[in-house]
């Protein structure tokens, strides 16, 4: 297949450290080839019919001429007040993010793009990381321990605790992960989201994948870094009373996966994710009529409505731990007693490095 | 195998995939008899192939295993689109076919030493928190939601219990994947060939796709060799079901609700917009990837285009074409004519002779729903 040369690196180091290479010659709209007039979307291309391509052009540039005109502004502010009122490293962070977006949104117009045997877009969703990495640093602002701990090449499992009834600290790992090693977590999901409309997709997209042994295996085997929440829908379903105790690890499930991978188990512990949606309540009947796993009661929803699904900006900790080697099996199949009692001292090193967290972490919501 | 020369026989000639088969095996030096056995006439002119007019649901069929002395039996005749006749005529000839040439192979007597079957990955079902690769040990947690796939469950069980009990039998049972190309009707050749995709709303399915060359290859493939087992086939790589609506140069339209789909493709099928069987709304929702390795290291066969050549293959052959493309107009109809009179014969009016080779130039015909079971 042939593939636009993808702007790799360039657009992301101007996303992590605000000092793009790219972008610094200025504000004016950034030099692009000549497209086709290859219209975005359905209504682009009916409007691109309609009317002369003149305006499909316009409609293209507006977002850069607006941005141009926020920089004009900004420089404008700078020249009356003497400080920087609008910050232009986010604004060039911004353009730089919008473009690589809509770049990779038109190869996928043309169908230009390749995903793994799982759904994996890779192009695709390091456009997304940016939208992630600012939730990531400014409303989370998330510190995280022992990266030194994540291998850089190799598969190896991620094993963490599970908390705040939607899958935030997920993509959190995932973008702790991505920002020190450069590399893509494959989470497992639980099986009742591939019958979810949008979320079916958009987290294969992503890169995660059903918690099927069969899938695991062939992910780690792949070398691939493969994050399991063992504690499931019980631990994202915890009501708040319950908080920071970590529920039962499944049914050591993931050891004997990385005992037959050959793989090393990394710990992981994160704190923030329970004060996201603090669940008070759980109605079960409503739950079992939308054949979800719990339906929550959290301050704010439903109270709110859609606002409720906003979660509070709590301070989050992620903290990565040495790995543990795994002794492959003796005979064919792992022995379940030592399947446990490994997955027993995972739970054991998870649940004191939360409370280590916790003990560093001062308050809830401010730091 | 026996060098001087194998007996073969093939069933569903009538069809893409019998008379493509037949074709080749032609071409093979160490072939010395293909009898080919279907109640309508092949789909494509063969030259040496025997003919018998005879259904496979009759007895008939063991008379003529055992008097030619036929050594390998292909069953390429299981029907694998539901679309292709009615569901009565479906059960008929996927079970009750299935099980009486089975029956007529079987005897410790039996001359048949290769028995070929062509299934389909239909048999492993779709469903939301199904694996991401399906492999051949694997089979579906739940039952059939529909009489098709509880026939083709059927029909491979009764193949799993033949090879139990005929040790002597290399039994090969073959599942292809979706095929795409420039004569044969699948679901999804009907499909894209719409000028506006329809497509599930919130929902981006994984699919794979099988190039008819490489499908009647792999098949030929099977019968020439002697490889025993179960195996996936199709085109390597994944393609989600919006890329291949772009790489076709179509439009998808979001129509299809995500609850009570299927009852809308009903409606949609009752006014004649659409013509789909059954599961494939479940297909278009939560897709179907098998893991083809088994058929590259022990079958030792590789499909010629991987799944993304097989889509971009399929727009150029079938001239698919957007609804914005200014390209020259669809001459399809004149083409099909010629093609037809090359032939140099009409389909009889037959339930199963509708679509065997490319799209019958007339509306499809309606199926009266009240013969299904």
């Amino acid at each position: 297949m042939t593939r636009a040369a993808p702007a790799r690196g360039g657009s992301r180091r101007a996303s992590s450290n605000g000092h793009g290479a790219h972008h610094t010659t200025g504000l004016a709209p950034v030099a692009r080839p000549a497209m086709p007039a290859v219209p975005l979307d359905t209504l682009g291309r009916l409007a691109s019919m309609l009317a002369p391509s003149r305006l499909a052009a316009m409609r293209r540039d507006l977002p850069a001429t607006a941005m141009a005109a926020t920089g004009m502004l900004a420089l404008r502010l700078r020249d009356l007040t003497g400080r920087d009122v609008i910050d232009l490293e986010s604004l060039q962070e911004v353009i730089s993010v919008y473009y690589r977006a809509n770049a990779v949104h038109e190869q996928h117009q043309r169908g230009e793009f390749d995903i793994d045997g799982f759904g994996f877009d890779r192009e695709w969703t390091e456009a997304l990381m940016p939208i992630f990495r600012v939730i990531f640093r400014r409303y989370w602002r998330v510190e995280t321990g022992g990266l030194e701990n994540l291998p850089r090449s190799g598969g190896a499992l991620l094993v963490s605790n599970h908390a705040g009834v939607l899958p935030w600290d997920g993509a959190m790992i995932t973008v702790a992960v991505y920002d020190a090693v450069d590399r893509h977590t494959r989470a497992l999901i639980a099986g009742w989201f591939g019958a979810l409309p949008v979320a079916s997709w958009f987290l294969r997209r992503s890169g995660q994948t059903l918690g099927h042994p069969d899938d695991t295996l062939r992910l780690l085997r792949g070398g691939e870094l493969v994050l399991v929440f063992p504690e499931g829908v019980r631990g994202t379903g915890k009501p708040w009373s319950e908080r920071y105790r970590l529920r039962r690890f499944g049914r050591g499930g993931f050891v004997d996966v990385a005992m037959r991978a050959g793989v090393p188990i990394i710990p992981v512990s994160v704190v923030g994710s329970e004060e996201t949606y603090p669940m008070l309540a759980d109605l079960q009947p409503i739950a079992r009529l939308l054949g979800m796993p719990y339906f929550p009661i959290t301050p704010t929803w439903p109270l709110l409505g859609p606002l409720g699904l906003i979660p509070l900006p709590s301070k989050w900790r992620i903290t990565f731990h040495p790995p543990v080697t795994v002794a492959p099996p003796q005979g064919e199949d792992p022995e379940p007693w030592r399947v446990m009692e490994v997955a027993d001292s995972i739970r054991a090193t998870i649940q004191q490095g939360v409370a280590e967290d916790l003990r560093q972490r001062q308050r809830v919501f401010r730091g | 195998m026996s060098a001087p020369g194998r007996r073969i026989l093939v069933t569903g000639v009538s069809r893409f995939w019998g008379a493509e088969l037949a074709r080749r095996l032609e071409a093979d030096a160490g072939v010395e008899q293909i009898v080919a056995v279907d109640t309508e006439g092949p789909a494509r002119p063969l030259a040496r192939t025997d003919f018998v007019r005879a259904d496979i649901r009759h007895s008939l069929v063991g008379k003529l295993v055992r008097g030619l002395g036929i050594d390998t039996v292909v069953h390429a005749g299981l029907i694998v689109d539901p679309q292709q006749a009615a569901a009565r005529t479906v059960h008929e000839i996927n079970v009750i076919g299935t099980m009486n040439l089975l029956a007529a192979c079987s005897g410790a007597d039996t001359p048949v030493r290769r028995l070929i079957v062509k299934s389909s990955t239909a048999v492993y079902g779709s469903e939301p928190d199904d694996p991401s690769f399906w492999t051949e040990d694997m089979s579906r947690r739940g039952p059939a939601r529909d009489g098709f796939s509880r026939d083709l469950d059927e029909a491979e069980t009764y193949v799993r219990d033949y090879e139990i009990r005929h040790p002597q039998v290399a039994v090969t049972l073959l599942r292809f994947g979706n095929v795409l190309g420039e004569v044969h009707d699948s679901p999804f050749a009907r499909l894209f060939d719409l000028p506006v995709i329809p497509t599930v709303l919130g929902f981006d399915p994984r699919l794979q796709f099988l190039d008819e060359d490489d499908a009647v290859s792999a098949l030929t493939h099977a019968t020439q060799g002697d490889c025993r087992g179960t195996y996936n086939v199709a085109g390597a790589g994944v393609v989600v079901l919006s890329q291949a609506i772009a790489l076709l140069g179509k439009i998808a339209a979001p129509v299809i609700p995500f609850i009570g789909g299927t009852a809308a493709m009903r409606v949609l099928e009752r006014l004649g917009l659409v013509d789909f069987p059954a599961e494939f709304v479940r297909l278009l929702k939560f897709g179907r990837v098998v893991d083809t390795s088994r058929l590259h290291s022990e079958l030792g066969f590789v499909p010629q285009r991987t799944t993304i050549d097989t889509v971009m293959e399929h727009g150029r052959s079938r001239r698919v074409r957007g609804l914005l493309d200014d390209q020259a107009p669809y001459r399809y109809e004149a083409e099909l004519e010629e093609f037809l009179r090359s032939r140099g014969r009409r389909q009889p009016d037959g339930p199963a002779a509708t679509t065997s080779n490319g799209r019958a130039p007339a509306p499809r015909r309606r199926r009266t729903r009240s013969t299904s079971p």
